[in-house]
């Protein structure tokens, strides 16, 4: 038996090679898909820890959350990944009251604003300091134009994203 | 579903390092995992892997098992509207009834960890200095007498198919350790939404005393954001009894702390509270157990199934059909 933090480190650049074939019947494999083929801005570690992923960096101004988004960061279409897009993606969120399965908590405060003063630097403004929005970014996908365009969370086949993001 | 490389993606150290993922969801779990064991070529990956299946993993020559801590625990929900169940006395004797290394050794076949309360002993969440409850069948015994439990009353212990070898578990270690009658109440399959709903709406009068359940967390750091706020917040899903003034108080202070490691100490202060209040039956933190073909090399996540940083030997059969 190997113990998950035995493996290989993240490190080393290379060139995708192989298929694997896998068989998930985890009840969140659909998440897990997600994950491994959105952008959010966080993502977690091995361990399970909150690390950078589109976002850079973050900081709090009493009950704004500054965030510097990565530069450089492109979609599967080529689209680069900006603040606009974060802003685009908070913008879906915030129209449902209930998008994520696992549940409310994952929200947004429904008074929360996101504005971009520049193509890399998006604000929050909440109606006061969300300790947890971090960890909310988890479940923050950013997906390319194309995609609200063309699918979206369900909005094309369902009409809806509640449940669904 | 097929997955193909972004192989424009910003993080070039970490991955993609594989070319393309094929998930086979559609595949029976018991045949997945017959193949990864005894094929190559048909299928790499098999996650859930039941404890009782991982020997014939280990015994594999083709696959290889992966262990990980995934941030997952098992705990007795206690129903605290329930008679003689907000008494604390109770809840700590029926901390005190269970054997706990048993549980792990006999049920998960040691791939679980103990645990004080319900943050993970290794999520960054649990407080230095609270030990699990040990087994104390003669002080478990005293307090549920002391706390007055009528003599002939069966706890109602209810279960769903998941976690059933767990509630057996468990009811026979109340049984030996109290001397109490214990009435197992099984939820069936078809049974189960009707009963997520019965709970999460909050219909009284729940019919258990208490309940085995899963739970699991998507990051370490702060459990109580989807662990104990499930279970005992005002706002909880799971919560079966009035919301605890305390812990409302440490959960509202919590929202509001952007100081990552003052947020931090708050989630110790509420899991320590919980364990103090012996507010469930606190069990183990289950591993996540993946079958794993020889020639893959896989990196396990707490919190996902994440596949960037996996790649394939060149024994892989997928590199070898492409020679």
């Amino acid at each position: 038996m190997v113990q998950a933090s035995q493996c290989a480190p993240e490190g080393g650049a290379r060139t995708p090679v192989g298929t694997v074939t896998v068989v998930d019947p985890h009840p969140l494999n659909w998440l897990y898909i997600t994950w491994n083929t959105m952008e959010e801005p966080v993502r977690t570690d091995e361990r399970g820890n909150i690390v950078g992923a589109a976002m850079e960096d973050s900081h709090w101004e009493d009950a704004t959350l500054v965030v510097k988004v990565r530069e450089g960061v492109r979609f599967q279409d080529g689209e680069l990944l900006t603040a606009h897009s974060i802003k685009r993606a908070f913008d879906e969120v915030q129209k449902w009251k209930a998008p994520h399965p696992p549940g409310t908590y994952l929200n947004f405060h429904p008074d929360t604003r996101a504005h971009c003063p520049d193509d890399y630097t998006i604000r929050f403004d909440f109606p006061e300091p969300d300790g947890l929005a971090l960890a909310k970014f988890r479940g923050f996908h950013i997906p390319s134009t194309r995609f609200w365009e063309e699918e979206g969370f369900g909005y094309r086949k369902l009409g809806t994203g509640e449940g669904h993001w | 579903m097929v997955l193909e490389a972004n192989t424009d993606h910003w993080n070039r150290e970490r991955g993609p390092r594989l070319e393309r993922v094929v998930y086979r969801n559609d595949i029976p779990h018991a045949e997945a995992l017959d193949k990864v064991c005894n094929t190559e070529g048909e299928i790499d990956l098999v996650s859930e892997v039941s404890p009782e299946e991982a020997q014939k993993v280990e015994d594999s020559r083709y696959a290889h098992l992966v262990s990980i801590d995934a941030l997952r625990v098992v705990s007795g929900l206690i129903n605290r509207n329930a008679g003689f169940m907000d008494d604390v006395r109770v809840r700590k004797a029926l901390n005190l009834a269970v054997d706990r290394d048993r549980m792990i050794n006999e049920v998960f076949k040691g791939y679980a960890h103990p645990v004080a309360a319900m943050a993970p002993p290794y999520s960054g969440g649990a407080p230095e200095g609270v030990e699990p409850y040990p087994h104390d069948p003669a002080e478990a015994g005293r307090l549920l007498s002391e706390a007055g439990w009528p003599e002939g009353r069966a706890l109602r212990l209810a279960t769903t198919s998941d976690v059933e070898a767990v509630a057996r578990r468990m009811a026979g270690d109340f049984r030996d350790s109290l001397g109490i009658e214990v009435e197992i109440v099984e939820i069936p399959d078809e049974d189960l939404i009707p009963a997520q709903k019965a709970l999460v709406e909050k219909n009284l009068p729940l019919p258990f005393d208490v309940l085995a359940h899963a739970w699991f967390d998507l990051a370490a750091g702060y459990p109580p954001a989807v662990i104990h706020r499930e279970y005992f917040h005002s706002a909880g899903a799971f919560r079966a009894g009035p919301p605890l003034e305390e812990f409302e108080e440490l959960m509202g202070r919590s929202v509001v702390e952007t100081d990552g490691q003052k947020l931090g100490e708050l989630g110790k202060q509420i899991d320590r509270l919980v364990h103090d209040e012996a507010l469930n039956v606190f069990l183990c933190c289950p591993m996540a157990l993946v079958a794993v073909n020889n020639e893959v090399k896989f990196t396990g996540h707490a919190a996902t199934l994440e596949l960037a940083e996996t790649e394939v030997g060149e024994g892989h059969w997928s590199r070898r059909n492409n020679d």
